[in-house]
């Protein structure tokens, strides 16, 4: 049988953490199974150095953070932000090229990306901007946690929403649950949009609420996906309202997916909306998303462990995993190119 | 209503911001989008479509710094080519000209190496240009032999100073051909090669790696179309299985996967129709595929997982696909 699974490349630019995370505090989390610890320096950057002293097998993020290096809580060995160390508390000079790994790191759209690949590669890969979650313009929340699922079953997921309405008929719009129109999907060497048309129909009932537009008056709705990068989806949802009834709605959904190891992955989603401002709303909206991302989280574990005890089937696909299909591809070529 | 999904590949109208002459015959032209927004990203070795007219497309390599996401470059060399392609993007596409491109796809990627040997012919050139430059960025070790008619055609000479002796020019006025024997008679350990130029140059590589290298040694790119194999017997039909779509189709001899399925509505992507640029690469659930392009290795061939529906077909009476 073929291996379905496609592991997920390094070279790629991973959110690690999110930016308000971060302080001198460290902070020790893994990803691409190698541990990472994350501090603010003086000057408010962001380092990202391997989580093990050098000295002794023990996470440099149990240490504290002194100035611009952190410190082992066992050795007392200092590192600066380029991993080199700088300091040894028995002695007078520095052991000769003594150091840990250092990452380089991008803060955009309050999350902390960084780059555990091919070093060089980095600044040849810029990341892909995510301007909406900082712009005014938009009112985002969001939340984050670990799902027990290798990341190729998050990527499949999100390249079709049609199971939304099975899964979350609340949340879901009404228009979800019917025949999906034609998916049109664009491809490029590493990107895949797609997006759909559907037929006018209500809002669901939460957003007629918040939003003070008509619950059962039919607007035309549109659907997009992207996949962005390896670990960026970007996702919209415009329910065309004319501008006599408020003018258009629309949420941006933002997931970063961050492979821990082969089986679990770190989901950090933010949710975005251009109407109905305010701190009130988003704390209605908060809980319904939530309890949707958590259902996805719990089916996409179940999907892991099948395939833990059983293995990779051969899936039937239909016409709506076109995007997934894609995504795979790419997915599969960028882990071959690392050799 | 329909629920057939429709694929294409992004396609935009972009803005010659730059026509410059890199060597006699080749210009080199920067593109970007007029509102000046990021063009998708790409990796080295990628290539994308110049639709010039109707039934007029040319693939060309970027041969800028991927890092740049608001400009393309390719190189384009003027041939005297009988549908008259680079003649159109030389007399046409001047600064301040509108093209639209199509892409970029990637069947050229550079694989991670500790050590490469990119042979470049010709404009063949244009893709190793992003290639190097991540070779030497990486640390690899890595040599370029770079051969072209006399120097005066050979355009990035001034780029490729940079690399000092990495770098072999060989003009054929004054070097005569490349010694292929001398470069790949024997396999180097650890080592790609990474190959683009004329057919000629490509046929006489691949003839050598196949003999004495590893396989998945070689990288190489064509713009042309393999020639046909004479000894081919003549095309059969044969029953077309599209799982996803639910279609049980056939295919006459005359015809190609990729015509059948869109005559029946499929939504496929092609771009070249004649197996050079990998765009229409499709999974292949069942059948024996009789491979006819110029893309895949021996080894992708051999196992049968995807193929080319514009021009490849199937050996035994019936083919499923992942359509």
């Amino acid at each position: 049988m073929r291996d379905r699974s496609t592991g997920y490349p390094r070279n790629a630019w991973y959110a690690l953490a999110a930016s308000a995370e971060i302080g001198a505090t460290p902070f020790g989390t893994r990803a691409l199974d190698t541990p990472a610890v994350l501090f603010r320096t003086r000057d408010g950057a962001v380092a990202a150095l391997g989580d093990r002293d050098a000295h002794r097998p023990f996470p440099l993020s149990l240490g504290h953070v002194d100035g611009d290096t952190i410190v082992s809580g066992y050795s007392g060995f200092a590192y600066d932000r380029t991993g080199a160390c700088v300091r040894v508390p028995s002695q007078q000079h520095v052991p000769y090229g003594a150091g840990v790994p250092a990452y380089p790191v991008r803060e955009d759209g309050g999350l902390v990306w960084v780059w555990l690949g091919e070093p060089s590669l980095a600044a040849r890969r810029p990341p892909v901007p995510v301007p909406w979650l900082t712009d005014p313009a938009w009112e985002t929340f969001g939340g984050q946690w670990e799902t027990a699922a290798g990341v190729g079953l998050l990527h499949d997921n999100f390249a079709d929403i049609t199971h939304v309405a099975v899964v979350d008929p609340v949340i879901s719009p009404p228009v979800l649950a019917g025949v999906a129109p034609a998916l049109e999907v664009e491809l490029t060497e590493t990107t895949v949009h797609f997006q759909r048309e559907w037929p006018a129909a209500p809002m669901p009932e939460w957003q007629a609420k918040i939003s003070g537009a008509s619950p059962t008056a039919a607007y035309p709705q549109r659907e997009e996906g992207a996949f962005l990068a390896p670990g960026l989806w970007a996702d919209r949802w415009d329910v065309l309202v004319p501008a006599e009834d408020g003018g258009p709605q629309t949420f941006r959904f933002t997931h970063a997916v961050t492979p821990v190891d082969e089986r679990r992955t770190r989901h950090l989603w933010r949710v975005s909306r251009n109407f109905a401002p305010g701190q009130s709303v988003s704390d209605v909206l908060r809980p319904i998303f939530e309890s949707y991302y958590l259902k996805v989280r719990e089916i996409l574990e179940t999907m892991q462990q099948v395939i833990d005890r059983d293995g990779y089937g051969e899936d039937v696909n239909v016409a709506a995993d076109l995007a997934a299909l894609q995504v795979r591809k790419i997915l599969r070529r960028l882990v071959a190119d690392e050799g | 209503m329909t629920t057939q999904p429709i694929v294409r590949e992004f396609e935009a109208d972009l803005t010659v911001v730059s026509a410059v002459e890199a060597a006699s015959d080749v210009v080199t032209l920067t593109l970007a989008a007029e509102d000046g927004s990021a063009l998708p990203p790409w990796t080295p070795g990628a290539h994308i479509d110049l639709v010039l007219g109707e039934d007029l497309v040319r693939q060309y390599s970027l041969c800028g710094s991927p890092a740049d996401s608001g400009q393309w470059r390719i190189g384009v060399l003027r041939t005297p080519d009988s549908r008259g392609g680079s003649k159109a993007v030389h007399a046409e596409l001047v600064e301040g000209a509108r093209v639209r491109v199509r892409g970029p796809r990637n069947h050229f990627p550079l694989v991670a190496s500790p050590r490469y040997l990119f042979l470049a012919g010709g404009i063949g050139i244009t893709p190793m240009l992003p290639m190097i430059a991540e070779a030497e960025a990486s640390g690899a070790d890595w040599r370029l032999v770079y051969g072209g008619r006399s120097r005066s055609s050979m355009a990035f000479l001034d780029e490729l100073a940079a690399y000092g002796d990495r770098v072999t020019l060989l003009p054929q006025d004054e070097a005569g051909m490349p010694d292929l024997d001398a470069l790949l008679g024997a396999a180097a350990p650890d080592t790609l090669v990474y190959a683009c130029g004329p057919t000629g140059l490509l046929d006489a590589v691949e003839q050598r790696c196949s003999a004495s290298w590893p396989a998945g040694s070689l990288h190489l790119e064509r713009f042309a179309a393999r020639p046909a194999d004479p000894s081919a017997e003549a095309d059969t039909g044969f029953e077309l299985v599209l799982q996803r779509s639910g279609l049980t189709l056939s295919v006459p001899p005359d015809q190609s996967v990729f015509e059948v399925c869109r005559a029946a509505g499929v939504s496929v992507v092609g771009s070249c129709l004649e197996g050079v640029c990998g765009t229409c690469e499709t999974e292949v659930i069942d059948g024996e595929v009789d491979h006819r392009d110029s893309i895949l290795n021996d080894e992708e061939k051999e196992s049968n997982e995807f193929m080319m529906i514009c021009v490849s077909r199937c050996r035994g009476d019936r083919l499923t696909l992942d359509l």
